[in-house]
């Protein structure tokens, strides 16, 4: 390749990045509309650990406490949840499954009549086996967390990441009761710093929908909640997709064996290149 | 080849015309000695057909296409069965890069005028696989019958109802019922798995037939038939295989590294490929917030929303594909490739290609004043790139093809 045609190469490269970072940018637009947390502004990260078997028996243990009285999980089976979770059996159904008539086999078809619930809540609470496929995990994570007090609401209580929403806020016995309050916070002046009076005193203007938990109310501190939440949410995130972590696992070998592929053929077919260069 | 063998083979051979075939479609058969990455797509599209084939084959056995069913058969697919989760992912990347993939080549084609004589057919074929493959694609969508799937069909269907007179019998028929039900489903399923299929085999087989009649073309835009060997042999030709076989070994190598980091970390693509609401069972009864088709068809989805007038919206949708069929007849430039046109084409090309993938972002995203008035002028720009195309190649001065390659 002489020097000219590889400028030529370079050049090409080069217009090609540039139209890369417009697309990309374009796309960044997209981030302006209405975040998906609604009233919570952007939502909480989730990072899920799907090896973490702790963390994930914590998650199915709080579900089948808290949530599996109203909600099932209608696709999934209480055997493989057992296995894949590494409960042995035994200990899983003597600890985990209330209704002793249920087989390992049988799928987690709920616990409430549909018909009743809906009567009860105004809507059936929905099953959750994809909910963390459908709404995200950063919602779920957020959407946990955001409930406050509410006097206008039939549970007495709200959410900002999903207002109006007719579900209870059924762990606030570990949470405590959460309230949104107003705060001072302190004014940023241009230069990013915080805004002072002439006495350097720094000025602070009320800014309300905090959330804030009533201390002492709940059997939890925040971080300990936070925890709960994280592990349900982990579990969820199994559940939406049984398989994730053994495809993330498969995928390695996989993207391993194509790339020696690639260099045996690149090798190859260098070879046999040379018989017309 | 002699013994048993060999009076084997020549027994088939002196009956089916094995040897022959071989030589003239594959070992022996002359491919450009000089041809650019953008030559592999076509291989790449052969590739994720067999991969889309066999996994399609492998999910007709646990898929259900009842309306009950439909929906949890597809989690029975991803919980239930023995590596189901591998077929189905497999499907779903491969439809998305069947798409990629289609649209490279098809690029490629615009790009060193791959339509040009005596290639018109393998252009107009090459059409028509593509319009097969957005049906295909289409009705492969609502057959997991998820929320995305209902609307999307919804959306997709009431377009025929735009169509005057005969319009609502016609919606109707399709559907096979008055609204999208189980009906829909195992009709669709029927056309997906047997119909459509057959038609894109049969297709994607006249492509092929048609491009080994005028051989295959390369980024210089040179007829390598002109200067031939003793044999009769293109001089700037090398054959098939084992050559051309192991540049596109190559090329699928990467193209599978790539798809295996999608299909294995990324199945989802981000809410393209499989989108978040399709994880929700159809329900009639609820309109999903914002309906979206998946990325591949959203340039002509923001060509639909740019017209104010459905049957409007429907002509100009259908327009932009059919307007593809005649471009082998749009383009009076004497040079092939864009390497030896002027600069008029080159400036319509790169416009062209900046306002269809501009068109696709908006057919993702929510409609606002901006975006529409961007999908309007984008719209324009589509079509003034086909309808200018006999002027602009007319006068533009082109540079002189060079004899060899």
């Amino acid at each position: 390749m002489s020097t000219k045609q590889r400028v030529i190469k370079i050049n090409k490269s080069v217009k090609f990045l540039i139209l890369c970072t417009l697309l990309f940018n374009i796309n960044n637009l997209s981030s302006a509309e209405g975040g998906p947390c609604k009233d919570y502004g952007d939502c909480d990260k989730f990072k899920y650990a799907l090896n973490d078997m702790e963390s994930l028996q914590s998650g199915a243990s709080t579900f089948l406490n808290y949530c599996y009285g109203c909600h099932s999980l209608q696709y999934s089976r209480w055997g493989r949840i057992a296995k894949d979770l590494q409960i042995p059996e035994d200990i899983f159904f003597e600890n985990l499954v209330f209704d002793k008539s249920i087989k390992a086999g049988d799928l987690m078809t709920g616990a409430m009549p549909e018909d009743d619930s809906a009567q009860w809540f105004g809507v059936a609470p929905p099953d959750l086996t994809l909910v963390s496929r459908v709404r995200g995990d950063d919602w779920l994570y957020s959407y946990l967390r955001t409930y406050y007090e509410d006097s206008s609401k039939q549970y007495g209580v709200n959410n900002l990441v999903y207002p109006g929403t007719a579900m209870p806020n059924v762990l606030a016995a570990l949470q405590g009761n959460q309230k949104l309050v107003c705060k001072n916070i302190p004014i940023i002046a241009k230069n990013g710093g915080e805004k002072r009076d002439s006495e350097g005193i720094a000025l602070t203007k009320e800014k309300c929908g905090f959330l804030q938990v009533e201390e002492g109310t709940g059997s939890l501190n925040k971080e300990e909640f936070d925890k709960v939440i994280y592990d349900l949410t982990n579990f969820l995130v199994y559940v939406g997709e049984p398989s994730k972590a053994t495809r993330e696992r498969i995928g390695w070998y996989v993207i391993f064996y194509f790339l020696i592929f690639t260099a045996l053929s690149a090798l190859l077919y260098r070879e046999y290149h040379k018989d017309y260069h | 080849m002699n013994g048993v063998v060999g009076k084997m083979f020549g027994w088939f051979n002196s009956r089916l015309p094995i040897a022959n075939t071989f030589e003239r479609h594959l070992s022996k058969h002359p491919v450009p000695s000089k041809v650019n990455f953008w030559y592999l797509f076509g291989a790449l599209a052969s590739v994720v057909l067999i991969i889309q084939i066999i996994s399609g084959i492998w999910l007709i056995m646990p898929y259900s296409n009842t309306e009950e069913q439909a929906f949890s058969s597809i989690e029975y697919i991803m919980r239930d069965v023995d590596y189901g989760w591998v077929i189905r992912y497999m499907h779903t990347t491969g439809a998305s890069m069947f798409f990629a993939v289609v649209y490279l080549h098809m690029f490629r084609g615009l790009l060193y005028g791959s339509y040009q004589k005596p290639k018109e057919l393998v252009w107009v074929f090459g059409c028509a696989i593509y319009l097969a493959m957005m049906a295909e694609g289409f009705l492969g969508y609502v057959l997991p019958y998820g929320q995305m799937s209902y609307w999307g069909a919804q959306v997709i269907i009431s377009l025929f109802g735009a169509i005057p007179y005969i319009g609502e019998s016609l919606e109707l028929w399709v559907r096979g019922d008055y609204y999208i039900s189980g009906i829909t489903v195992s009709r669709f399923f029927a056309l997906h798995v047997v119909a459509l299929p057959l038609v894109l085999i049969a297709l994607v087989f006249l492509h092929l037939i048609a491009l080994h009649e005028v051989g295959a073309g390369n980024p210089e835009g040179v007829d390598i038939e002109e200067h031939l060997d003793e044999d009769g042999v293109p001089l700037d030709s090398v054959p098939f295989f084992p050559y051309k076989v192991l540049n596109a070994l190559v090329g699928i190598g990467v193209f599978m590294t790539v798809f295996a980091i999608i299909m294995f970390f990324f199945p989802e693509g981000g809410g393209y490929f499989i989108e978040m609401a399709n994880f929700e069972k159809a329900n009639p009864l609820v309109t999903p917030e914002h309906i979206a088709p998946v990325w591949y068809y959203s340039p002509y989805y923001a060509m639909l929303r740019a017209v104010p007038d459905k049957l409007g919206g429907l002509i100009v949708m259908g327009s932009a594909v059919a307007i593809l069929f005649v471009v082998p007849w749009l383009d009076n430039s004497k040079a092939a490739s864009i390497r030896y046109k002027g600069v008029y084409s080159k400036v319509a090309l790169a416009l062209f290609g900046i306002s269809f993938l501009t068109l696709g972002y908006l057919g993702t995203v929510g409609v606002t004043e901006v975006r529409k008035t961007m999908s309007i002028i984008c719209t324009f720009i589509y079509f003034a790139f086909f309808i200018l195309m006999p002027v602009y190649t007319k006068f533009e001065k082109t540079k002189k093809v060079p004899e060899r390659l």
